[in-house]
Order: C-alpha cells, then structure tokens, then sequence
C-alpha cells in the first residue's frame, strides 16, 4: 500500500463535525435558489433539441446526420470520445483518494464522480444511435440467439460494449457506495416524510457501525483498487476503435496512451470548472480550498506537456516513417492544409494555454482557471475532431475525399447530452451531499 | 433475560481512541462502536481485518476461468470463424475481454457479498442508536464481562459525554 499523509489541513478552518454537517448540508436543506430553476430550464431546453434530434435519427435514419461515404464516424464518435474522457476525472479522483491514500481528495470526489457517471451516460447513447437501428442494439451482447450467431470477440468495438459497461456499472456502486454514510445523516436529519422515507430507503439501514464501516472500506478498497487499471482499459479500448485501422493518423501504437493522458487532461479540466462554479454559488471554500485548485492545476500543467509531447512525437514519427499518406495527414491535412485552424486550435487550447500554470499567480486566480479549463475543454473537443474528420475525409484516395459538416441533428444530439449532464448534475447537487461528508471529518485533521 | 450493556456516548474520536485503549488493555470486550466517521485508528482498535479481499480474489479467479470457458466455447467449439486466417484459437484478443469480465464480475459479487455479511440492503429500516450518531457523536457499546461500576469509572475518566445502561 502506498501511503502518504495530507500536505495540508482538510478543512479550511477549524471545525466541529456538526459544523461540518451543517455547513456541507446547506445547499441541500436551504429553499430552492433562483439559478437552479434557471439552470433546469436551460438543461429541459436542451433536453427537448436533444429528444427532437434522437426522433429524427430513430424514424428517418442516419441519414439526417452529416455522414458521407467517406466519413462515416462524424460528430457522434467525436462526441463519444469527449464525454467518456471526461468521465475519467471522476475515477482518477477516486483512485487518489482510495488507492494512493491522497485525502485532501475526500471534497472533490463525491462531485467528480457524479460526473462521471452522467458523462458516461452521455457517452454511452452515441454508439448505440450509432448503430442505425438502435432498437437492435441487445444484438451486441453475446447470448444464445435464433441466429445461432456469436459476436467477434475479436473486434474492439464489442470490447468497448463490454468496457464501458462494466465502466458505468463500476462508477455508478463507488459513487453510490461513497454516500451511503451521507444519505443516512441526510435521513436522520429529514424533516419531511418523503425525504426520510426515501433517504432512509437508500441509505440501507446504515447506523454508523465500525464493524460494517470495516467492511465499507474494505469494500471501496477493494473497487477502487479495480477500477484504477479499469480506467485505463477503458480509454486503451476506445483508442484501439481507431489504432487498430488501417488509415493514416490513426494506426499508430501512441493512441492508447495519448488518449489516455488526453481524458484524464479533459476530465480534470471539466471537474475544475464545475468546482469552482460550485465553491462560489454555495460558498464552501472552507472545504474545496485555493490549495485543491491548485493541485488541480497543476495536475493540468503536466496533463497539457505530456499532451503537447504527443502533438509532437505524433508528428515526427509521420516524418520519420517516411509514409507518403502519414505525413500528408500530419503535416499536410492536419497542420497546413484545410483542418489547419481546428489543428492549431487544439494545440493552442491543450498544449499552450495550460502553460500559464506555471505562474503561482494565475492558479491563485480564480477566473483565469475558470478561463483555462473551460479552454481545455474546447481543445479536447477539437483534438478528438480533427484525428476523426482529417483522418477520414482525406484518406488514400483523392477521389473519396470529401468535406464534412454537421446537421442540426447532429448538434442536437450533443446539446440532448448537455441537457442529460446538465440536468442530472443540477439534480444532484439538489438532493445529495456534493462533498463526501464522512470523509471530510474523518480527514479534517489533516488523514488519518 | 437479556443483560444490559454499557452504553458511552464520546462526542471527541480522540477521546474515543483513549477509551478504547485502555478498554482493550484491559481486555473489555468491546461489542462495537458507532459513529458519523470511521478513522483507521478506531478501526483498527474495534475490529478485525475483513475477509472480503479473499473473497474478491476467489471471485476473480472464476471471473477469469469462466470466461476462458466461454470465449473458447463460442469462438473454437460452437461457432469457429476464420478473420482474414487468422487462427481460429487467439489468445491475445481474449486478454482485453478477461480482464474486463474478472472485473465486472468481481465488483458485483464482491458487494452483493458484502450486503450478504453486513446485512445492509435498500429499504432496511433504521436502527440507530440516536440522530447524533450520523453527526457527531460516537457511542462505545461494552459486553458486560467485566465489573461494570470500574469501566463507568475508567470511561468518565477518559471523556466520555454520558455513560449509561441499554438494553441492546
């Protein structure tokens, strides 16, 4: 076991637990607030192109997207990779904190798990739109069938079925099993009959017993050492999709790792933004301190050089191969020719931006990283755009090459998975504790 | 008759961990502890290591054969197909897929194993101690094998809030 004490004290000020209690149980006991209606709305609306969007794909097909012969992955597959890498945030925190016994990661946990497992629901709906008759879909799942057919175990895209299942199923019980403490304090603490009736249903007759609190821990333990080499097969499966191709850009040996370091670079981009949204709005900057931005920040200053690297390994390797089709992908296509601004675009956004962390001030200061991971966030997007559409519209043969543009049912899917993210985190923060309570006071004199 | 047990209410885990050594000096048996937090050091004097790690072991490894099993069913025995001829047996395919089942089935055994044992599963009613106990305060649950009147003694000297006798 790894072990290493806490670099600073848990909690920001000197507390009691039933400080502690009272203060993380405020945005959820307090009246309902102007902006999460506000919020909501925006999410419904969202929700609504979205529901429009995934009607038009259902009845008419696929062919309400912006797909051509030539490419055939477009803003779906891009968005499927965005949304899952941004879930890995949520596992990386937790393997911190459950693995490498990192404690001051107890008050980011809770949240960035949540939105993991809202992020890979998102995620999880472009492969099975994906497949043009998603009505079908239980056909990729290998059961005995009248087709007295199996699935090809061999093809990585039936390992990503089985990797993002397992996945979900894996983010949903740590995410679950971390509150079980909470919602039973939320229960004891319940005024009203709904809330003590539902509080008390999920949080299992918990009532604080170190025997079974043993037995928790081990448990986490024991999940948490799981999902660590899981998070990786994960993104590893996803980029062999690509890897195991044959086109240029694509089958490279530097995707698995690449696309790794680029989810956990996106998912901690996408989890301090929504810290810093939350510390302000429910003013809990006692508990997510200027300390964890910091640490988050810096996590994305070696996220975005190890990113940079990739950029730059990626493309002289293109040179050093001597390939005529790779280093026209590379240093054509992607960096010269007609995908040249999303290419700089994203060098801009993941390996440039991020370099201001160098510079104590600008982590210190809360709206440039508010600025920088939203930055990250577009980069991420861009990079996942530009290794699909220049790799597929530009490819060996010159009379296939086509452009590509997205179609408003396109960009309803994505903004249908906005409102999937943005409702079910509104949701959360409403009805369940954003900072695993237990945890802090457990912590709050610097671990244990 | 049931016999009565100590009940001692510590709102201090600190004072808690003293209580508890000397308790465990003395060789009380300390039934158990329940509290709003668990830190290692209470752990660690209150309960035993948990058997739960062999058992994820031992579901791994079934994870691990019973896929084999079905991977080499379907693809050698039931339904063989030949992908550009490539041999029909491939490990290294099966690799992926393995470590993907050993894990998803490990998670799910392994906590319906630990409901199984603790006995924790959605819709159990409540039997708490009180509301504090999912706030701050700690309540040391004592079998009565040892002169009661010398532990109420020993408990109010190292802190305890309240000490009294429950029927449990």
């Amino acid at each position: 076991m790894i072990t290493s004490s806490i670099r600073w004290p848990m909690v920001g000020a000197e507390k009691t637990s039933k400080e502690i209690t009272n203060e993380l149980l405020a945005p959820n006991e307090s009246k309902i607030p102007v902006w999460w209606y506000i919020g909501m709305t925006i999410g419904t609306i969202l929700l609504a192109y979205g529901g429009w969007a995934f009607y038009m794909s259902f009845t008419v097909g696929l062919g309400t997207w912006g797909l051509t012969n030539s490419v055939a992955w477009g803003w779906d597959i891009i968005n499927f990779v965005w949304w899952i890498g941004i879930g890995h945030a949520g596992t990386a925190f937790t393997i911190f904190f459950l693995v490498f016994r990192q404690h001051w990661a107890a008050s980011i946990n809770r949240t960035a798990e949540a939105m993991t497992v809202f992020a890979v629901m998102c995620a999880g709906l472009f492969p099975i739109l994906h497949l043009g008759r998603p009505w079908l879909v239980f056909f990729i799942f290998p059961y005995p069938n009248t087709r007295l057919l199996w699935v090809n175990f061999n093809s990585p895209l039936l390992w990503d079925v089985f990797a993002i299942s397992t996945y979900l199923l894996m983010s949903i019980t740590l995410w679950y099993f971390g509150m079980i403490p909470d919602l039973a304090t939320m229960r004891d603490r319940a005024k009203n009959k709904i809330s003590k009736t539902l509080y008390g249903f999920f949080s299992m007759g918990w009532n604080g017993s170190m025997i079974t609190y043993r037995r928790y821990e081990t448990l986490t333990k024991i999940l948490g050492g799981m999902a660590a080499p899981l998070v990786i097969s994960v993104h590893t499966i996803v980029a062999l999709d690509f890897a195991v191709s044959i086109l240029p850009g694509w089958h490279t040996t530097i995707l698995p790792p690449y696309f790794f370091v680029g989810a956990i670079f996106s998912g901690f981009a996408m989890v301090l933004t929504i810290m810093i949204l939350m510390r302000n709005v429910f003013k809990i900057t006692d508990f997510i301190t200027e300390k964890h931005l910091d640490a988050i920040a810096n996590v994305l200053k070696f996220g975005s050089l190890v990113i940079g690297l990739a950029y730059v390994i990626e493309m002289f390797i293109a040179w050093y191969s001597g390939m005529n089709y790779e280093m026209y992908t590379f240093l054509n296509a992607r960096a010269t020719g007609n995908f040249s601004l999303a290419f700089w675009t994203m060098v801009f956004c993941n390996a440039l931006a991020p370099q201001v962390f160098w510079f104590k001030k600008a982590r210190k200061n809360i709206i440039i990283l508010f600025i920088v991971s939203i930055i990250i966030n577009i980069g991420m997007w861009f990079e996942r755009y530009i290794i699909l559409i220049s790799s597929l519209a530009e490819d060996f043969l010159p009379s296939s090459w086509t452009g590509y543009t997205p179609t408003l049912v396109d960009i309803g899917i994505f903004a249908g998975t906005f409102g999937i993210f943005i409702s079910g985190m509104l949701l959360f923060i409403r009805y369940i504790p954003i900072i695993a309570i237990n945890e802090v006071k457990a912590n709050k004199k610097g671990g244990n | 008759m049931a016999s009565k047990n100590i009940v001692a209410k510590f709102t201090d885990e600190e004072k808690l961990s003293k209580a508890l050594t000397r308790l465990n000096d003395k060789k009380v048996n300390i039934l158990d502890v329940y509290g709003p937090f668990a830190t290692h050091d209470i752990l660690k004097k209150v309960t035993r290591e948990s058997r739960l790690p062999y058992m994820a072991i031992l579901y791994g490894i079934t994870a691990i054969i019973l896929m084999f099993a079905f991977l080499y069913y379907t693809t050698v025995i039931d339904y063989p197909i030949s992908y550009g001829g490539k041999p029909i047996f491939s490990f290294p395919p099966m690799v992926v897929l393995l470590f993907l089942i050993t894990i998803l089935l490990t998670t799910i055994l392994s906590t319906l194993t630990f409901h199984g044992r603790s006995l924790i599963f959605p819709g159990k009613p409540a039997d708490i101690m009180d509301e504090s106990v999912t706030d701050d305060a700690f309540f040391l649950v004592l079998d009565q094998n040892y002169n009661p009147e010398e532990i109420k003694v020993w408990l109010q000297e190292d802190g305890a809030d309240e000490v009294t006798e429950k029927e449990i």
